[in-house]
């Protein structure tokens, strides 16, 4: 191991960022607060993206670990203990003072606080309270923060962070046991799983705390989330969609994210490297299904079955849904019913809200469907205005499959770069044209 | 004969016209308000100027707030900051809509009406707009420690801005100049913030930082480039959700 003396703020802090970058959730959203006037700070409930970073995330919480020191050694991990990296720590100070000084220039929205395990889990969640006690009451800081429950520490600790947190995570890190036992041998659900669930009761409880006195002190309220890497071992979309409808419903998640697995150790235990890149579009698609589970009321078992685990790559999931149903359709804007409005592809919860709402006034037509922002390339085989289709189309798997596949769908940049692309006369694909004409 | 009432692009103005189209009982069609320097001169039509009071403006506001409701004020005082030439009209047209309806305050939902359809159109952008600069916009200590923000938005999304910077920000002092437009707010610690606008400011005073700030940018633009992960880059995708109009003022991508 490599000891350094003296380091700067800038090394430090590029360190523990680099060590940090890893983890998904940057997000700031789900709880609304407004300053109080003696300190700095409030919380919007949409979340405030700040900037976003060359590989196109947003930064919305100055992401950073505690230290990077850590005693497991979990095979997937930059900061395992096994790794020769050089490795410091923060002290809570030094925390506090670049959470205000970037706050207050509006870089940030908050802290996200993860950490290394240093000493033991315990040890380790004793100096992240302190670092937020700060932050909370000496520098009176009322902005977001987002902070990580140790795995293995005591749930006393974990709750007594969580009045000074606006969100917890604990992460799953791998869809399941087997693998986590593989790649992570520290770790074990048992160690996650309870203080999600601690952290889940409790906040039942607190509801119902703010419900009597209402200046009772809030805890975690803007839920819990968790993580999982994507691609390093081998479940299938099925799985993984499962295990987050698992989350959702029984441990009362706020968000489950994914993360393509990016191989940044060599161990015969985690998949080969290839050139391929993470794998950035079966990420896309099960973000787009998990999207469909939190607002559109769909179930996993609608989505994905045994025989049929994975996504398909061609097809977002909905429109993949709404193309083997399409007894449903062609759906009547005027009358259907909301939840029918949130299954057609090209409506969003949104514009079906307008769509309720305007159709009491009016008439709706196809023009008006438009200004609402519903995307009708997408739509326009699945539904009716005042009996009429948009085109004549014919409702056939095959027809509307072609059709659908002919208008590209949107996919993020990142994932479009990855696969193939259409050629055309005037692209120049490295094939070196401008040598071969002497320049 | 349509009349169509001028007014200066400010919203005490944009309402003196809403006044006094509102107050002649106009039919549907025959009249329209425009802005001062966008007149698109139409046959058949008379213009008049319109005399700008603050007392016409509140009464818009009250009549609007009493029969339309909070919600669709909060649309109309929105769409009546945007840069398109046509709000005028929009708004005018929305409140000659909302008399028909039995229920005046679910005007903002009847999105089969155009003249609704584009107050909407016009409010969402800027509010919008105004969301991209709470996220976008970067303070720089001044040597005075007072911090200062330059923004150049399309629409005169100040207004928007700044109760979410009060709240957040009380006991700073701060101020956000909208170059587009040559307003300021400005916050004074503990006090309310003020909008203060037909002022010739010295920019070269907003070019003299305080001794810490050079450092502090320093550790955010490394941030910024550590946070990213290599195998995933994208620009196209930066792009897509931050445009490259937005970067002029920002702190990260000063060259």
């Amino acid at each position: 191991m490599r000891i350094q003396e003296e380091m700067t703020m800038y090394d430090k802090l590029s360190i523990l960022t680099d060590a940090a970058k890893y983890d998904v959730a940057c997000t700031s959203s789900g709880v609304d607060r407004r300053g109080d006037g003696t300190g700095m700070g409030n919380c919007e409930k949409a979340g405030i993206c700040h900037s976003f970073s060359a590989d196109g995330r947003c930064i919305s919480l100055l992401k950073i670990l505690f230290t990077n020191e850590c005693i497991f050694d979990c095979k997937y991990c930059v900061n395992r203990s096994s790794n020769d990296v050089v490795r410091t720590s923060f002290t809570p100070d030094e925390i506090c003072h670049l959470t205000m000084e970037f706050y207050r220039r509006n870089y940030i929205e908050g802290l996200f606080l993860s950490s290394g395990i240093l000493k033991s889990p315990d040890y380790t969640m004793e100096l992240i309270y302190s670092a937020l006690y700060k932050l909370r009451h000496e520098c009176n800081f009322q902005g977001y923060i987002h902070v990580k429950a140790i795995p293995g520490a005591s749930l006393e600790l974990v709750q007594k962070v969580g009045f000074l947190a606006d969100r917890m995570s604990v992460n799953l890190e791998l869809p399941t046991k087997e693998s986590l036992h593989l790649l992570a041998p520290h770790k074990s659900r048992k160690n996650i799983l309870a203080p999600m669930r601690m952290v889940q009761n409790r906040m039942k409880e607190n509801k119902q705390e703010i419900a009597v006195y209402r200046h009772a002190p809030r805890f975690v309220p803007a839920g819990q989330s968790t993580q999982m890497i994507i691609g390093a071992t081998p479940e299938t979309d099925y799985q993984i969609m499962q295990v987050t409808e698992g989350l959702y419903k029984k441990f009362g998640l706020k968000r489950v994210f994914y993360s393509a697995f990016v191989p940044v150790n060599e161990d015969r235990n985690l998949p080969a490297r290839t050139d391929e890149g993470p794998p950035l579009l079966r990420e896309h698609r099960l973000y787009q299904a998990d999207w469909l589970l939190r607002y559109y009321h769909f179930e996993v078992s609608e989505l994905l079955s045994e025989e049929n685990p994975n996504f398909n790559v061609l097809m977002d999931p909905k429109c993949n849904w709404a193309i083997q149903h399409l007894e449903v359709f062609p759906v009547e804007i005027n009358r259907a019913d909301y939840k029918l409005l949130l299954r057609v592809p090209g409506i969003g919860y949104r514009s079906a809200e307008r769509i309720v709402k305007a159709r009491r006034l009016g008439v709706i037509g196809f023009e008006d469907l438009k200004k609402m922002g519903v995307v009708l390339k997408r739509a326009l085989y699945f539904i009716t205005c005042s009996g009429k289709m948009m085109y004549p189309t014919k409702i056939d798997q095959d027809y509307i499959t072609r059709n659908i596949l002919n208008v590209k769908e949107r996919l993020p940049d990142s994932v479009r770069d990855m696969g193939y692309r259409q050629l055309s006369l005037f692209d120049d694909v490295r094939f070196g044209g401008m040598e071969f004409l002497g320049k | 004969m349509k009349r169509v009432y001028i007014c200066r692009d400010t919203v005490t103005g944009l309402y003196s016209a809403v006044y006094d189209a509102w107050s002649e009982c106009r039919n549907d069609g025959e009249a329209g308000i425009a802005l001062k320097d966008h007149i698109v001169p139409e046959l058949f039509c008379e213009y008049v100027e319109t005399r700008e009071a603050e007392k016409k403006a509140l009464a818009v506001e009250k009549l609007i707030r009493s029969h339309l409701g909070e919600y669709a004020y909060g649309r109309l005082y929105y769409a009546s900051l945007s840069y398109e030439a046509d709000k005028g009209d929009a708004i005018f047209g929305t409140m000659r809509a909302a008399r028909k309806l039995t229920d005046s305050t679910r005007i903002m939902d009847h999105l089969t009406e155009p003249s609704v359809r584009r107050c909407f159109e016009l409010s969402r952008n800027v509010g919008n707009e105004a969301h991209f600069f709470k996220e976008f916009l970067r303070f720089r200590e001044l040597k005075s420690g007072v911090l200062f923000a330059k923004i150049e938005p399309k629409n005169q999304v100040l207004t928007c801005i700044a109760p979410h910077f009060a709240d957040r920000l009380p006991l700073e002092n701060w101020m956000i100049y909208d170059k587009t437009h040559g307003m300021f707010v400005v916050h004074e610690a503990r006090k309310k913030w003020v909008l203060v606008s037909d002022v010739c400011a010295d920019e070269s005073r907003f070019d003299e930082f305080s001794e810490s700030e050079e450092e502090i940018q320093k550790l955010w633009k490394g941030f910024f480039h550590t946070i990213s992960i290599e195998e995933r880059e994208s620009y196209a995708r930066q792009r897509q959700h931050l445009p490259i109009w937005y970067r002029k003022n920002m702190v990260e991508f000063d060259e």
